[in-house]
């Protein structure tokens, strides 16, 4: 657990944060200079606060008024910057070995991270001789190695080209679930933090507007204006019921809710039953029905009720309990025509294609 | 042509002991220049533009005003030189020592100026990279800093080197003249040059000078392309 409480003073304005963050990965969201990577910064000591105190778990890190601050080099935290940073001169396998520390125990051992990463056939190379996705992996791996009690990652997916962007994404997953350390990631791309959690910190002009799920902070008007400017995304996790190869179609389902089924195209990551597969639908590709449609192409109907509505700008954010809550934006008028309101019977429509996945 | 690689013995002496005076000068200052550059090219404080000016001076004094305040200070009337001799019955000045320190003063800040720019231009960020990691100020200097800023310590040691083997004024000043202790090899050719008939002994030095700073120049090239290319 992280615990933050400090201000730091800029010329352009104070940046004062007052959060908690558990185990698990929670988004940092927010507009290009609005303090989020101050906050990685002043947590790892690059940037002392003019006040207040930050702990990691219950250990002390900083605080101003007792003139405590723990150096850089002893606050055992695993950092992933924008830009890599790797040593130009060392191979990566010595860039992976940098941070090992003999008298902690490691949560992931070396062979393992570089199998998870897959960067064993670039263990001799040097970092300018890699391609930016293997850098970037590098960087992560890394970070893990040094045996973080934190993982700090400043917009991991900027580095690279769009069509790697998201190609991080399944490897933090599963990082994150083989060492289950709090995670916190910085980035101002909201689809590709929802990939990555339902937790939100939203941070504006230095202060944070919103923290907690999304569904719910959706409903914050502020909030929901900073997060209006990216896409919405619905992000489950799900388990590979059947694979039809034939129409090459597969269904999925959820523990948490027991009638949901979705089916979505056979993709290359979709390989066989029992499976855990995350999978994303966004906000604006999902259409509401009062009743069930039998003859249309769409695969997936599922059965919900609306527990919430929240009007943004002349679109409509509808949170939609089918077992798992949705969320799905539809126009202000839509919602007349279909005279919805709490409490609603619908049906979530969309189509299989709309379904992105991730392992 | 056979004339050109016989050394006669005081020609042999002078050579080698020139090279002696450099390689002690540059290993000598090497840790005091990446320190020092290190901490100008890092920190920020009041008054670094007059120990900037301070550290350059002996680069731009006549080499001979150095000496000469070198012999103020350490000669045996010397302010340092008195209570050196009296306390550990250490004489400096005209010995083989002394024109090692003059070779130092003299080359210093050369040596200073080429590991401070190597150092500006390592990128911070990746200093601070290696802290989050664990390394402490040490660790980082010696595993990041150093190796990151090689091509600019490497060149500032062979100008230091080859500055000192063509160094003259604060030498003859605080070290003096004397064959086989202190007379290098610029200070060699300049006796040649007093003596009448000795013209072709003197041309003899005066191209192994050239032999020997044009090889430490092609070496320096030569390592600096190579680390680049790392």
């Amino acid at each position: 657990m992280i615990t933050v409480n400090f201000t730091l003073r800029r010329s352009s304005f104070d940046i004062s944060l007052h959060e908690t963050f558990d185990t698990g990965i929670t988004g940092i969201f927010g507009p290009s200079g609005s303090g989020k990577t101050s906050l990685l910064q002043t947590i790892a000591g690059l940037a002392r606060p003019d006040e207040g105190s930050i702990m990691i778990g219950n250990t002390v890190i900083s605080n101003a008024a007792a003139n405590i601050n723990v150096p850089v080099h002893k606050r055992n935290i695993g950092y992933v910057f924008q830009d890599g940073r790797l040593f130009p001169h060392m191979t990566v396998e010595k860039n992976l070995r940098y941070g090992t520390k003999k008298h902690r125990p490691q949560a992931l051992p070396f062979d393992d991270v570089v199998d998870i990463l897959k960067l064993r056939h670039v263990l001799g190379s040097h970092p300018g001789r890699i391609s930016g996705g293997e850098r970037q992996r590098t960087a992560l791996g890394r970070a893990l190695l040094s045996s973080p009690d934190i993982m700090l990652l400043d917009e991991p997916f900027s580095a690279v080209d769009a069509g790697l962007r998201s190609q991080i994404i399944p490897y933090l997953l599963t990082l994150q679930r083989a060492i289950n350390i709090p995670m916190l990631v910085v980035s101002h791309e909201l689809p590709d933090l929802l990939k990555l959690t339902d937790r939100l910190c939203v941070i504006k002009n230095g202060i944070c507007i919103g923290h907690g799920d999304y569904h719910a902070l959706l409903g914050n008007r502020e909030v929901a204006d900073v997060l209006g400017t990216g896409t919405v995304l619905n992000a489950l996790t799900m388990t590979v019921d059947t694979v039809d190869t034939t129409t090459g179609l597969s269904t999925l389902s959820i523990s948490a809710a027991e009638n949901l089924r979705i089916i979505c195209e056979q993709s290359s990551r979709v390989n066989a039953p029992g499976q855990e597969l995350r999978i994303f639908i966004a906000a604006h590709d999902i259409a509401l029905a009062t009743r069930h449609v039998p003859e249309v192409t769409i695969q997936n109907q599922i059965r919900g009720s609306v527990v919430d509505m929240y009007d943004r700008n002349s679109r409509m954010y509808c949170i939609v309990d089918t077992g798992v809550r949705l969320v799905v934006e539809v126009t202000a008028a839509a919602v007349g025509r279909l005279a919805l309101h709490r409490g609603s019977d619908v049906w979530c429509l969309f189509k299989s294609l709309a379904i992105d996945v991730a392992s | 042509m056979n004339r050109y690689f016989h050394f006669t013995p005081a020609e042999l002496t002078a050579v080698l002991l020139s090279v002696k005076v450099a390689v002690w000068c540059s290993v000598l200052s090497l840790p005091a220049a990446l320190v020092i550059g290190y901490f100008m090219a890092r920190h920020r404080f009041h008054g670094k533009s007059a120990v900037e000016s301070l550290l350059h001076l002996p680069m731009v004094m006549p080499p001979v005003t150095t000496g000469y305040l070198l012999l103020l200070l350490f000669g045996v009337r010397g302010f340092f030189g008195k209570w050196l001799l009296h306390a550990f019955g250490i004489r400096l000045s005209f010995t083989f020592a002394a024109a090692v320190i003059a070779s130092i003063v003299v080359s210093f800040p050369l040596f200073v100026r080429s590991v401070r720019t190597a150092m500006e231009m390592v990128d911070r960020g990746i200093e601070d990279a290696s802290r989050i990691l664990g390394a402490g100020r040490l660790k980082t200097f010696f595993r990041v800093t150093v190796p990151l800023s090689l091509p600019g310590i490497v060149s500032g040691f062979v100008l230091v080197f080859a500055r000192s083997l063509g160094e003259f004024g604060a030498t003859i000043t605080f070290a003096g003249n004397i064959e086989g202790a202190t007379r290098t090899l610029p200070l060699a050719i300049y006796a040649y040059m007093q003596v009448p008939g000795r013209e072709g002994a003197t041309l003899h030095l005066a191209l192994v000078s050239v032999a020997i700073s044009f090889a430490a120049m092609i070496i320096s090239e030569w390592l600096v392309r190579n680390m680049r290319r790392q």
